[in-house]
Order: structure tokens, then sequence, then C-alpha cells
């Protein structure tokens, strides 16, 4: 059985080419120009995944409200906005109504792709709970790369598949200084440099609400971060 | 040159206020004693005139009298004062008689002879010094009688009382109305005392006794009368000024207060509309007043208003644009991102290269013009720690020298620590843009110098590089938004940067609003020898911590 994307995005050409990199994958697709046809179609059928835009025409936050119900129907629902807008507040906005990801247009489609193939392997693995474990260990951190969770003095952090990939980039070789680039391109992600100071900032910031006292990314100002194990 | 970022030149404070001038102008009030000094001076010839025709009757009618007794005279001629000639002694008492009858208060009359011999004398030049008003006691008596009283009398000449009141001798031998009148004409005449303190008008009227002249009546008064007189006019004159001078000077004030509170009110919201940045706040209240202060708030107020709208349509241009044209770079990218799934005939892949390096390019100028808008975001809910800024600026150096192997960077640190509070992500920021900008500048083969120093409470981090001097007219814009004044020009070699990197004017920008974010400042000058330009962002150094 296909797995289905549905794609809710205005603009026609930006849509097409999505869906036909999507097809050639093998996915079936099912693309949606704005919030009503969209919705229409969600309570008909959910999708496997769903890739949203935040502006849908006239709508501005079209893709916010259409997120939130669809959230409302399914709490495992994986959920890509992919969008122009690059401010740090859309991108808090999106992710705080509960998309797994949020990826501007600037993303390359191989990128878009390994993501999408990273959203799915998790559910299924969240799905049929496997025995055989494969996990990175750095003291109080535990990363488990085929749920693609991580967990600090075995509480769970909710991180975003982005995020997540930060931390694996970073916790994989403890002591070493990652630089930004090479950051960005573990997390298949192209960003400025500010996009990952924020996203280090955030991170860092979830695992203090779990434990005040975490202080295990270190910045090497002009050169980058590096994981530091206690 | 040293540039400052603030944009606002200090403008000169006004010397002097309009309250200042409304009073000055309240000066022409001044004028007033003026005019009516004119008066009182009309005023006394006036009484001159009157006191002169007063005297000359008074000269007359004893003349007048006597003429019809030619007897006393010849008989007063022999009174010697003694008891032994009693008609004389009689005739002169008569005579006395006729002249206290006709005489005047503080006025002298006396009769001659053709011999200029002194016959009789009634009544003295002095007078009784006037009663002071009696001290009736209220607020305003006591302020004429405290104040303004010997304040006049400083002003103004009491006539005195105390004068030589005696008949001088050469009056009688040579004053010349004496001589005009024994020669038949009455005459009139002012002449100072003997002791010259006072002034005394005299008229003489001759004595006829049928067609000859037998003797001439004197009569004299003093000019004090007149000029007690004009005294207390000038004294009512300048009461009455000073009143309408303090009283239109106070309401003057007063107005004058409100007028420039107003003003400096207006002028205090106009200052603030724009802050230090350059940038237009909202918030301008426009006053209510009708009149023409009102007016000029209120169009100041919609000013602003237009101002501002066109300020952030401005700012979000670069914004918006950059937003606008990521859905169409999509387009593109995610289109040859397809096609290259496609069997492409080997030459043609290279055109595909090219189309993705310039979508490659084109996302790096968008990503660059709304650094500054994101940045303004960012610092928006930016939290500040205290960090040692030494070792922020040393990591930096170094990975630069990591990243950049062909460029060379000599770092000059100090001693000791130097702690600010702030973002040490948006100081690396600050830094990398610094840094950035020198190593567009920068004669090829002279190294990038980073000097951090601190002295009081302010951290100095330069930046300076060998290179062409600051175009000196744009060095006040230098800081500010998509402003590029220094053009990187060709490199001869590789030490340019990549293609690609655009140049937009933003990197300054960015030191600024960091370089404020901290509450600093940032400026760019030439180096003394003019062989290079050196950045220099000013921070202040936190308080060291209590205890």
């Amino acid at each position: 059985m296909s797995r289905r994307i549905a794609i809710v995005e205005d603009d026609a050409a930006i849509r097409e080419n999505v869906a036909d990199t999507l097809r050639r994958q093998g996915y079936e697709i099912a693309a949606h120009a704005d919030r009503a046809q969209a919705l229409a179609a969600f309570q008909g059928r959910l999708p496997d995944l769903a890739i949203v835009d935040i502006g849908l025409g006239a709508d501005v936050d079209g893709g916010f409200t259409l997120v939130r119900e669809l959230r409302a129907m399914s709490a495992e629902l994986p959920i890509i906005f992919l969008t122009a807008r690059d401010s740090d507040f859309d991108l808090v906005a999106g992710l705080r109504l509960g998309a797994d990801d949020y990826l501007t247009k600037s993303i390359s489609m191989p990128h878009l792709l390994a993501r999408i193939a990273a959203l799915f392997r998790r559910m299924d693995v969240l799905r049929s709970p496997s025995k055989s474990e494969e996990t990175v260990d750095r003291g109080p951190l535990r990363l488990d790369l085929k749920r693609m969770t991580a967990a600090w003095r075995g509480q769970p952090v909710d991180l975003t598949l982005t995020e997540f990939w930060m931390v694996h980039a970073l916790a994989k070789y403890p002591g070493h200084v990652k630089n930004r680039d090479s950051l960005m391109s573990d997390a298949n992600l192209v960003v400025d440099d500010a996009t990952v100071t924020s996203h280090i900032k955030r991170i860092r910031k979830k695992f203090v609400a779990v434990d005040a006292a975490f202080d295990a990314i270190d910045t090497v100002y002009g050169m980058g971060y590096r994981w530091v194990s206690g | 040159m040293q540039t400052k970022v603030a944009p606002l030149a200090e403008a000169p404070r006004a010397r002097l206020s309009i309250r200042a001038k409304v009073v000055l102008v309240s000066l022409v009030l001044a004028a007033i004693p003026f005019v009516g000094y004119g008066y009182v001076r009309e005023m006394e010839n006036i009484l001159r005139a009157a006191q002169e025709q007063r005297v000359i009757a008074t000269a007359r009618a004893v003349a007048t009298a006597l003429h019809d007794r030619p007897r006393l005279l010849e008989f007063s001629a022999e009174d010697d004062g003694s008891r032994r000639r009693p008609a004389a002694r009689a005739a002169t008492q008569e005579i006395e008689q006729i002249l206290i009858g006709l005489r005047r208060a503080s006025s002298r009359i006396f009769v001659i002879d053709q011999q200029r011999r002194l016959l009789a004398v009634a009544g003295s030049l002095r007078q009784e010094p006037p009663a002071e008003p009696a001290d009736t006691g209220g607020a305003w008596n006591w302020v004429q009688s405290r104040l303004l009283r010997p304040l006049w009398a400083l002003l103004l000449e009491r006539p005195p009382e105390d004068f030589d009141d005696a008949i001088p001798e050469e009056l009688l031998s040579g004053g010349k109305e004496v001589d005009a009148a024994l020669s038949g004409v009455p005459a009139s005449r002012w002449r100072p005392t003997p002791d010259a303190r006072a002034v005394v008008l005299g008229a003489a009227h001759p004595i006829w006794s049928g067609t000859e002249v037998i003797g001439a009546v004197v009569a004299e008064e003093t000019t004090n009368s007149v000029l007690t007189l004009r005294n207390r006019v000038f004294e009512q004159l300048l009461t009455v000024t000073l009143a309408v001078f303090v009283l239109g000077a106070g309401t003057l004030f007063v107005f004058a207060s409100r007028l420039s509170g107003r003003l400096r009110r207006l002028r205090d919201e106009a200052e603030q509309a724009i802050d230090v940045r350059g940038r237009v706040q909202r918030g301008f209240r426009a006053s209510g007043d009708s009149d023409e202060i009102g007016d000029l708030s209120r169009s100041f107020a919609t000013a602003v208003d237009r101002l501002a709208e066109y300020n952030e349509y401005l700012e979000r241009m670069a914004d918006r644009l950059s937003h606008e044209l990521r859905t169409p770079i999509a387009v593109v990218s995610s289109s040859l991102d397809n096609l290259r799934t496609r069997a492409i005939p080997t030459d043609a892949q290279v055109y595909i290269a090219r189309a993705e390096e310039g979508v490659r390019r084109l996302n790096a100028v968008l990503t660059r013009m709304s650094e500054a808008t994101r940045l303004e975001q960012t610092l928006r809910t930016t939290e500040r720690e205290r960090f040692d800024l030494g070792r922020v600026v040393s990591g930096c150096v170094a990975g630069y020298t990591a990243a950049f192997p062909q460029s060379r960077f000599e770092l000059r640190l100090p001693e000791r620590r130097i702690e600010i509070d702030g973002s040490p992500d948006l100081v690396a920021q600050l830094l990398d843009k610094l840094v950035d900008n020198a190593r567009d500048f920068v004669t090829p083969g002279e190294p990038v110098e980073i000097a951090l120093d601190a002295e009081g409470g302010t951290a100095r981090l330069s930046v300076s590089n060998a290179g062409p001097p600051l175009p000196a007219a744009m060095a006040d814009r230098l800081f500010a938004s998509m402003v590029s004044v220094r053009s990187p020009g060709a490199k001869p070699d590789g030490q340019a940067k990549p293609k690609g990197e655009p140049h937009l004017g933003l990197g300054l920008f960015i030191v600024r609003l960091i370089a404020e974010f901290h509450g600093g400042s940032a400026s760019a000058r030439d180096r003394e020898d003019g062989s290079g330009v050196t950045i220099e962002v000013t921070l202040p150094v936190a308080a060291p911590p209590v205890g």
C-alpha cells in the first residue's frame, strides 16, 4: 500500500513540482489549493502525511488554522509546514500548533524527501515497537535513532525532526566542534546562520525545561557548537 | 574624522526664550513715563505762567492801593524805626497793613521808594512744609509710603524750604525788575535765591504819583509750590506706570510662559517622534487646542504618521520583497530538482548547474535582505546574559583564521576579563559583520586587525584594515540601512569573496543594531595616517556583581 501525502499549497507550480517529486518516489498524492477544499478532503479521509503552506491565497494564516483543525482530527499524523515565511515568529507559532517540522521553500527536493522518509520511518517505529533498539547514549542523553526521539535523564524531550538531527550531529562525536554549515547539512536543512542559532537556542530551551541544569551544548564562538558530556 | 551614530545633531537650544522676548517687548510700556514727562512739563509751564500773572497782579494791586496814598511813602521814608516820628511810624505800619491785606500765602511783598530804600516788607518766602498724608494703614498705603515715596524721592528733587530768603542787596540796587518799575514799567523776573537753592519769581510794579514814579512794589514768590505740584503729578504718573508695567509684564509673562511651555512640549514630542536610530515612533499626541500651536501640533502629528507609514513601508519593503520572491524562486529550484531526475544530455547538464548556482545566489541575496528585519525581531525577544567579551572575540577570530586561510588576522586582547551584559551570539554576529566588511576592503596581503580593550566603564572593540579611506560625504550614513559607501572594487587575486555574496550595505546596519541593543554605539573613522579604516564599537561594561 503506497503512502498518501496531502499537499496544501496555493501556488500551482510549486504544488505540482512537489507532487511530481513525491509521485516519483511512489507516494500517492492529494493536492489541494485552499483550506476549504483540503479540509473537506481530510474529513473524508486522512492522509498519512500533510505538507501545508501557511499563506493560502487570500487566507494569509490559513495554514495555521488548517493544521490546528488537522491536529484535532489526529494526534499522530505527521505534518510539515512548507512556507515562504522564514521569521522566527512564524516558525515558533507553527511548531507550537503541533507541526513536526517547519521548512522554508528554499529547501531542495532531495532534502524534503529525506525528511518525509524520516518522518514515515519514525511513525512506523512508533506504531510497531521493535525489540532491537538502536540508540546513542551520551551520559544522561539517550537518542533513539529509529523513533527519532530524545530523552534526558530518562525524561522524553520533545524535539522536531530538524532539532533531533542537530542534537544527533552534535552528540555523535562529543567534544568535536560542529560548525553551522555541517550542522545544517546533517539536519538536511538549507538556512542561514541566524536560523541555526535560533534552532540551537530552542533545543537548549527544550532540554532546560526538562533539567534546569542542562548545559551540554557549548557555543564555540566563531566556529560552531559542540556536545559536552558531563 | 569621527562619526557618531546618533543621527540627530545637537540642536542649539533657544538662547533667548519667547518668554524673555515678550517681557522685553513689554518694555515698550517704559515709554509711558517719557510721554507723561512731556505733559507734566507743559503743565508746569502753564502753572508758572499763571503764577507769574498772579504775582504781577498782586504787585499791581498793592501799587494801586499805594497810588492813592502817595504821602504814606514820603512819611514812611523818614521812618527810622524809632518812636521819635510817630507819623512816619504810622505810615510804615499802614503800608504794612495794606501789604498784609493783599499778600498771599508764601509770598513776600515789599515797597521801596525812588531812592531804593526798603520802606516795608510783609510775608515770607518760606512755606510751612505740607503735612504728610496720614498713614491710614492698609497694604497699598504701606507700599506707597515705604516703597514708592522713598523711590520717587531718589528720582525727584524735593524743593527745599530752608533756602536763604533774605532780600539780596543787588536786587534793590540793580535788579532788572526794580529798575524797570522805578522807571515806570512793570516787570517780572525769575531769580535764584542768594544760595541758589530755590528760584524766586519777582514782579515789580511802579507806584505812580501823578506822572511821577515815587516807588515800586515788589511781590515775590518761590516756584516751590509749582514744583511740589509737579512732583506730586510725577509721583502719580510713575506709580501708575509702575503698576501698569508690573501688571502688563506679569500678564505677558504668564501668557508667554504658557505659550513657551506648550511649544516646549511640542518640541519634546517632536524630538521623541524620531528615536536615536532615526526611526519614526508612533504615538505623537495631537493637541486639541484651537489656536495656531494646536494647528502646528496637529499637522505635525499628521506628518509624523505619514512618515511612520512611509518608513514602515520602506522597512518592510526588503522583507516583503524577499518574501514575495521566495515563492517564484522555489518554483524554479523545485523545477530544476525535478529536471535533474530526468535523463538530461550531458552537454545540457552544465546549464542546469548554472541555473542552480543562480538560484543559490538569489537565495543568498534574499536571506541577506531580510536579515536586518529578522535581527530586529530577534532583538525584541533576546534574553541578556553576562559573558566574557574577550572569550567570544578570541573564539570568533580563531574561527575566522580557520575559515579564511587566505586572510591574515591580528588580535589584541586585554589582560583582564571584560564582562558585558547581552547576547554572546549577537556579539559574534556583530564581529562577523565587522570582519566581513574589513575583508572586503583590506589591501591584499595586509592583516585585518582586531583589538579589544576597556577603559572606565566602556569596552572598545575595533576592527581595522589597510585600504581605501572612507568617502567623507557618506561617513554619517555608513551605519544606515542599505547604504554601501565603499565599493569593494575589483580584486586582482582570489582575496575577494566568492561571487554570490551580495554586498547590500546591511552589514554595518546590523553592527549598529546590535551595538545599540547592548547600549553602545558604532563609529567609523580613517586611520590617523590615512592608510586605512577603523570601525569601532563601544559597549558598556557590566557593573561588577554586588558583594
